[in-house]
């Protein structure tokens, strides 16, 4: 077996041979219609991977991300395609795959498939919410309004709003369709709502003229609805024909079903203001009118009234019934006075039944003796108390100094100082001493010591 | 002295502002639920309103600005 020269090709050999073969033996390009299973990407760097399947095969595909940026829908499991492209070999893994690089959904259109998918997510996300859209301004003054400045919109929108209602108008150029569309007009929204303390935009009209699908396709990317979502000032959708309704329409705070519908979506029409300020002006005057009828009309009914009529006899009326009032009193208190005279009467006479001149008398000798029996034991009194002063007095002359001198003793005072000698030490020679006894003084000198 | 007063007030007014007040006074008014003296005032007031709405809706201009991104330049 080793030695026989069997014929063999290197695994790089049969690669390119079974290319080569496939080469010639596929078209360069195909389109093949089959159901999206597996599918795995956009990968990092764009690329997707999935494969083709239908009842009986799977066909491994490759859509690498230059292209997979093209496609508007978003391919999912299960979705039937019509996918172009070329099958070649995969060297490194020997394996054959489709390489795709257009895709287009095999039952409705592309866009419409796009676009269904969009609403459907949006949904889900909250984006069309009713709650969250913004009631616009009734009078606005200053209204942004974002689109081509070469298409036919701008004027659209600057006449319909003009002819209702005086305004300022500021025109942020963007491109309306076209690569990179959505994000610029995206981007001006953004770029408004971060100047507008001094822009001061009461509104924002986002829109372009009609085309196809295509030429609108701006206005249905997700990048523009979360701008739209996103803004604080309203904005009013003005896209395309009547019957476009894009993404951006839904998002809007209101739609304008066209460019020239902007105007009466964004302003009231002036004449109709001015008339309702002439009717204001006129039910003002009448009501203010009829207010000053009605206080007449109060002031007459209060004029008409007796009172004003015939002043002098409600004066009359008065007097009368002060007169009689007056009668009455007098009346009354006549009343009153003859009572109380009865009544004093009655009072004097029980007074003089009581005889108050006896019982005077009587409690006249009463007095007298009691008083009579006072004086004596006051008279008693006295008496005893003279008795005991006199002892006491008596008591009191024994004690006395002097008494002593009625005895014979005297007292011997030094003239000079009045002080009572007790030693013959305390005078001196030729002192003059005073001498006190019973009767009188003796004065004397001293002439022996 | 005070119509002065109500005349300067309600130059300052915006037009929302102004007609916001104006239909709250014809109602006032309309109820006859006011005094005669407030009414007189409020009816004042109500026409200077209504004389502030029409200058402003006259002295607005139709006017075009052109506004551009920030950083490449205002007009």
């Amino acid at each position: 077996m080793a030695n026989e020269q069997v014929k063999f090709y290197t695994v790089g050999q049969v690669t390119t041979l079974i290319k080569t073969t496939l080469e010639n033996g596929l078209p360069g390009r195909l389109t093949v219609r089959g159901e999206i299973s597996g599918w795995k990407g956009p990968h990092s760097n764009g690329h997707c991977y999935f494969t083709l399947k239908d009842e009986g095969a799977v066909l491994p595909c490759v859509m690498w991300g230059s292209n997979f940026k093209k496609v508007k829908f978003r391919p999912e499991n299960g979705l039937a395609v019509f996918a172009t492209g070329n099958i070649d070999i995969y060297e490194p893994q020997g394996k054959y795959q489709f390489y795709v690089d257009k895709m287009e959904p095999a039952g409705v259109g592309a866009l419409q498939l796009a676009f269904e998918q969009m609403v459907k997510r949006l949904t889900a996300q909250g984006l069309f919410d009713e709650a969250h859209k913004k009631p616009l301004p009734k009078y606005p003054r200053r209204i942004g309004v974002l689109t081509s400045e070469s298409g036919a919109a701008v004027d659209d929108i600057k006449k319909s709003i003009f002819d209702r209602w005086p305004c300022v108008l500021c025109l942020y150029p963007v491109p309306v369709q076209g690569e990179g569309a959505a994000e610029k007009i995206a981007s001006a929204i953004r770029d408004v709502n971060r100047r507008n303390d001094k822009l001061k935009l009461d509104i924002l009209i986002v829109g372009r003229g009609g085309g196809s699908q295509e030429d609108l396709w701006a206005f249905n990317e997700e990048v523009l609805a979360r701008a739209i979502y996103d803004s604080k000032i309203p904005i009013i959708s003005a896209v395309g024909h009547e019957e476009d309704v894009t993404i951006a329409d839904l998002v809007a705070d209101v739609r304008a079903s066209t460019p020239t519908k902007a105007g009466v979506v964004a302003v009231p029409d002036a004449r109709e203001v001015l008339e309702k300020l002439s009717s204001a002006q006129s039910r003002l005057t009448g009501d203010m009118k009829s207010v000053i009828e009605l206080a007449e009309q109060r002031l007459q009914t209060i004029c008409a009234s007796a009172a004003f009529r015939n002043p002098l006899l409600q004066v009359r009326n008065r007097q009368q019934q002060l007169d009689e009032m007056g009668g009455n009193l007098k009346e009354l208190i006549g009343d009153m006075i003859t009572g109380a005279r009865e009544r004093l009467n009655g009072y004097y006479e029980q007074v003089v039944r009581l005889e108050p001149h006896r019982l005077i008398g009587r409690k006249m000798v009463e007095v007298n003796e009691l008083t009579s029996r006072a004086n004596a034991a006051v008279s008693a009194l006295l008496g005893r108390a003279g008795l005991l002063l006199t002892a006491q007095e008596n008591r009191l002359a024994g004690l006395n100094p002097r008494a002593v001198l009625k005895r014979g003793y005297s007292i011997t005072t030094l003239k000079q100082t009045g002080m009572v000698l007790k030693n013959a030490s305390q005078a001196q020679m030729g002192d003059t001493l005073v001498t006190e006894l019973a009767e009188n003084l003796i004065e004397s000198k001293v002439i022996k010591k | 002295m005070a119509k002065e007063e109500v005349k300067n007030d309600v130059g300052k007014l915006t037009f929302e502002q102004a007609i916001k007040e104006l239909t709250a006074i014809v109602g006032k008014i309309e109820q006859g639920e006011i005094a005669l003296g407030d009414s007189l005032q409020q009816y004042e007031k109500g026409m200077a309103l209504i004389k502030q709405c029409r200058k402003i809706l006259q002295d607005a201009e139709k006017r075009i600005e052109k506004i551009a991104e920030e950083g490449k330049g205002q007009q």
